[in-house]
């Protein structure tokens, strides 16, 4: 049966083909390459070279990946393989940065003096005089920007080692690895950052916890190159029948109702490095008022509490009773009166930063 | 066998291929079920924008909708992207599945398949055929929603040029530019169901179940997606690059994921038409 | 040795090969034997009815011919090349009418003429449109080749059938039930297209289960039931092949019989009567002796003919043939001629 012969052949050759063109697809590049050899360097001196590295020209992609076991509100949702942001930047200061945000995008320019933020699902643009103050999501959205921060952070309170070498971007990159030092009490084992060798960038932030082979929260390059970029992409004139607000620092339109929630927040940070946590004290009617987003309309009210309720513990203690929710990374308390407190700590740290108060 | 001489010499003589896809092509463009999709296709982009134009009409200050919507008001040149995009999530896949779903499918059932086996055209030449006439009628589809969205939108919605997601302005002809782009792309990806809905095709003799079958492809993919403990096997879904689509109307083309939407829909195309040529060689007509 | 397939009009068979020729070929479907060991060979430039109940393997057998089908086992030749491989080099010399007309509802007899037209590799583009003119014009198709095909009756569209099978001038045609729902004149405009084609040294395939079809047609026979050939050869030579019988209708069946055995006639006790094997003897012989041994004689009557009784059996009651009918051929067909 020659033809039947033929046709298996056609078959297998043929599905063979497209089925590793799609895992090709899929995994990213440089998984599975061997480690590119790089001249040793200690680890004070990459630190070092990370905190004194001139940004460059340079365009790349970002990708992100959080398996935090929760989705937390502002971070956009990373999906394997899917860049949530593009940055360009020429070196001097001008930079781009393109936010996808699922169906819209937010498009921040920053040409020097200026800085623009688009919003293409309100077509507003925000006109900020000086220089970019971008948010804390956006930040987070540059792994060079938000590695160098953590880096300079959490040098004290951490063991730095260079763990070999990777390849990031298809660009050859050091592993400088921050391990909490034993006396941090935390949920986190610890944070690799993956350093450029040649422009020594940042260009991947692993985020490791306790306990989980894969990292819970990853920032990093997809595309990275440097080189000098198209002038234009620092540049921007806002289209015509855009709405331009003239903004003034915490002015946000787009985020109204967050950054207003923030400002009521009454904030403080207890403990430092790793163990740091974060209190504050929700708006009086934070737990009862409906909750503003995920209201499809027709389903039924849903109030902070009784979203707590749902991805929360009942707990009680010396702070009254509350509710916490654990994450691979962190946990939240979140007391029936109001208090809340945050970290990348167990529960306990969390009860004591209350009580402190 | 020694004596068995032929008296005339067989020679393997074939029809020429420009001719049975021409044959091919203007039987589908005669079949009413075709034009009546094409015909709906084709208002769909200007039924959208007199939808959007009413809507601005009546509130214009807030932006509304989600998504690429939110830009097409004032933004004519987006009307076609908007729309193809729109269709890619339903009405493209079912056209292009039900387009394939007739070629093999139908014509057994009708038992005009019969008609070419024995003429003979050649299997594999069977299956180029009836793959340029899918493809050549999806690209068609495509093209003729380009056309309506582009002259609904500037008649409809006006606007200079294109207004990108980006915030910047293209002009008219990079605009012009962006919406072939999207023909493209939305058109390979209706390629890759229509291959995955040919390899059906060749295995069934009712093409209601070609049809299901690729509609099955693409809400089980689109439910997968959704799933977040399944994000690994994103990349390798055929709807993934479908949303990825709309990142035509970004300033700076985002070339990554666009080449990467277009080789996964390769690797369907691949796999479809090998499975189809696979069972098309053996299958009893 | 009958001489069932020799002299044949045209040649002696060792001379031309078969047109068509089929060994132990055997196709199951989903585990359901359709065909099996059919044996089947169509003498160049014959006339060859396919005679067989509905669901006896007609089609499956020419499916396998034309390779639209693989057989499960078995070979098939067709114009020497081995199907369905040698498909391409044998097929455009072969025209086909199988299960029924397949056309495209919504195109006119003419367009779907053009159509298959178009993918037959003998017609140059130029002559399409005469050649589809020719073969509208020859099953008397012109007036309608306008009109769409769904509106066409059921004559219409096995005209349109047959029209397709003669675009290109062939030297195998094969046509599968072709005067299925054509009235009288439509049969006899069939039977003509077929005697043109014998004329013109063409070989026809023609399959049917109407006995009257393939008796004013053909010049060959095979008869085929539940998936084997059970007879084959010459029209002639099967019309007459088989021992005839005579049917005696007496009260006194015990006493006939013993008549007849003293005198060395084998005979048979049936309902109403007896059956006389008249192969070593003749009727007016067995009529002679019955009535001289005083056996009261109501009727005799001569046995119809091999092939139509074989037929006619197979054909008004496919049941009760089950296990008689097979037992029969075996007695009724020469050996050699199947």
């Amino acid at each position: 049966m020659n033809r039947k012969r033929t046709a298996l052949a056609v078959a297998a050759a043929g599905t063979a083909t497209g089925v590793v063109g799609l895992v090709l697809i899929a995994s990213p590049a440089g998984a599975g390459e061997a480690p590119p050899a790089l001249p040793d360097i200690s680890a004070e001196a990459l630190v070092q070279s990370v905190l004194d590295a001139d940004a460059p020209a340079m365009a790349g992609a970002v990708e992100l990946r959080n398996d935090l076991g929760l989705p937390l509100p502002g971070l956009p949702q990373g999906k394997p393989g899917e860049d949530v942001a593009r940055i360009y930047a020429d070196g001097q200061g001008r930079a781009r940065l393109s936010l996808d945000e699922g169906g819209s995008e937010r498009t921040i320019v920053h040409d020097g003096s200026t800085t623009w933020i688009w919003n293409s699902a309100t077509r507003s643009v925000q006109k900020l005089e000086g220089g970019p103050d971008e948010e804390r999501a956006e930040r987070m959205a540059d792994p060079a920007t938000a590695a160098r921060d953590f880096v300079a952070l959490m040098q004290k309170d951490s063991t730095v080692t260079v763990d070999g070498t990777a390849r990031v971007a298809d660009r050859p990159a050091y592993q400088l690895v921050l391990t909490p030092k034993p006396t941090e009490r935390t949920l986190l084992r610890e944070v690799r950052i993956a350093v450029d060798s040649e422009t020594r960038l940042p260009l991947r932030l692993d985020v490791l916890a306790n306990g989980q082979a894969e990292p819970a929260l990853r920032v990093g390059f997809t595309e990275f190159a440097t080189g000098a970029q198209d002038a234009g992409l620092f540049s921007f004139t806002p289209p015509a029948g855009a709405k331009v607000t003239e903004g003034e620092r915490g002015e946000r339109p787009s985020k109204q109702e967050r950054t207003d929630a923030l400002e009521g927040l009454d904030l403080k940070h207890v403990g430092e490095g790793w163990d740091t946590v974060l209190t504050g004290k929700l708006p009086a009617d934070a737990l009862t008022r409906q909750a503003p987003e995920n209201g499809r309309g027709d389903r039924g009210p849903a109030t902070g509490l009784d979203l707590l309720k749902q991805v929360g513990k009942e707990v009680s203690g010396p702070f009254g009773s509350g509710y916490v929710v654990t994450t691979k990374v962190g946990t939240a308390l979140v007391t029936t009166d109001g208090r809340v407190a945050l970290g990348a700590v167990p529960q306990q740290v969390l009860v004591d930063a209350l009580g402190q108060k | 066998m020694t004596a068995m001489t032929v008296p005339a010499p067989l020679t393997a003589r074939r029809a020429p291929l420009p001719r049975l896809m021409r044959s091919e092509l203007r039987m589908m463009l005669r079949r009413p079920r075709t034009l009546i999709g094409l015909g709906l296709l084709a208002l769909v982009p200007v039924v959208a924008g007199i939808g959007i134009a009413i809507a601005t009409d009546a509130n214009s200050d807030e932006p509304m909708g989600q998504g690429l919507e939110t830009l097409v008001a004032g933004n004519g040149l987006l009307l076609p992207v908007f729309a193809l995009v729109v269709s890619l999530n339903m009405l493209l896949p079912l056209t292009g599945a039900m387009l394939a779903a007739d070629a093999l499918a139908g014509e057994t059932a009708h038992g005009t398949l019969r008609n070419l086996l024995t003429a003979p055209v050649g299997r594999a030449r069977l299956l180029a055929v009836k793959a340029f006439g899918v493809a050549t009628v999806s690209l068609l589809a495509t093209l003729l929603m380009a056309v309506t969205g582009t002259i609904a939108g500037i008649l409809l919605l006006g606007g200079e040029g294109m207004l990108t997601s980006s915030g910047t302005q293209l002009p008219f002809l990079d605009g012009v530019g962006r919406v072939l782009l999207t023909v493209v792309l939305v058109t390979v990806q209706v390629w890759a169901l229509a291959a995955v809905a040919l390899a059906v095709s060749a295995w069934t003799e009712h093409p209601l179940i070609v049809v299901v079958v690729s509609l099955g492809l693409v809400i089980v993919s689109g439910v997968l997606s959704v799933i977040p403990a399944l994000d690994w096997l994103d990349p390798v879904l055929i709807t993934t690059s479908w949303q990825s689509v709309s990142d035509v109307v970004r300033d700076p083309l985002p070339t990554g994921s666009i080449t990467e939407g277009l080789l996964r829909a390769a690797c369907y195309i691949v796999i479809g038409y090998s499975l189809a040529l696979s069972r098309i060689l053996t299958r009893d007509g | 040795m009958s001489g069932v397939s020799e002299g044949t009009v045209a040649a002696p068979a060792a001379a031309v090969p078969p047109a068509a020729r089929t060994r132990g070929l055997r196709k199951v479907y989903r585990g359901t034997v359709a065909v099996d060991s059919v044996d089947l060979e169509v003498p160049t430039g014959a006339v060859l009815g396919m005679l067989g109940p509905n669901g006896s393997g007609k089609t499956t057998t020419i499916r396998m011919l034309l390779g639209l089908v693989t057989p499960t086992a078995g070979e098939v030749e067709l114009l020497g090349q081995k199907m369905p491989d040698g498909a391409a080099l044998a097929l455009p010399e072969v025209g086909a009418l199988v299960e029924g007309p397949g056309f495209h509802p919504f195109l006119s007899g003419r367009e779907n003429l053009m159509r298959v037209a178009a993918a037959e590799p003998l017609l140059a583009s130029a002559r399409i449109p005469g050649a589809v003119a020719d073969a509208l014009e020859r099953v008397g198709l012109t007036r309608a080749a306008g009109r769409r095909y769904r509106g066409y009756s059921l004559g219409m569209k096995q005209r349109l059938g047959l029209a397709s099978a003669l675009l290109v001038p062939r030297r195998f045609v094969i046509l599968d039930e072709p005067t299925n729902g054509l009235d009288p004149a439509g049969t006899r405009e069939v039977r003509a297209v077929i005697a043109d084609l014998h004329a013109a040294g063409t070989t026809v395939l023609v399959s049917s289960h109407l006995l009257a079809e393939v008796e004013a047609t053909c010049t060959h026979v095979a008869v085929l039931n539940q998936g084997t050939v059970v007879a084959q050869g010459e029209l002639a030579a099967l019309l007459e092949a088989g021992s005839a019988n005579l049917l005696v209708t007496t009260p006194e069946v015990t006493r006939a019989v013993e008549a007849l055995r003293d005198h060395r006639i084998p005979a048979r006790a049936v309902p109403d009567g007896l059956r006389v094997d008249l192969t070593a003897t003749t009727a007016p012989q067995v009529v002679e002796t019955l009535v001289h041994a005083g056996v009261p004689v109501h009727e005799v009557r001569r046995q119809r003919t091999g092939l139509e009784d074989l037929f006619a059996r197979l054909t008004e009651d496919t049941n009760v043939i089950e296990d008689a009918a097979l037992d029969d051929l075996a007695t009724l067909i020469p050996e050699d001629a199947r």
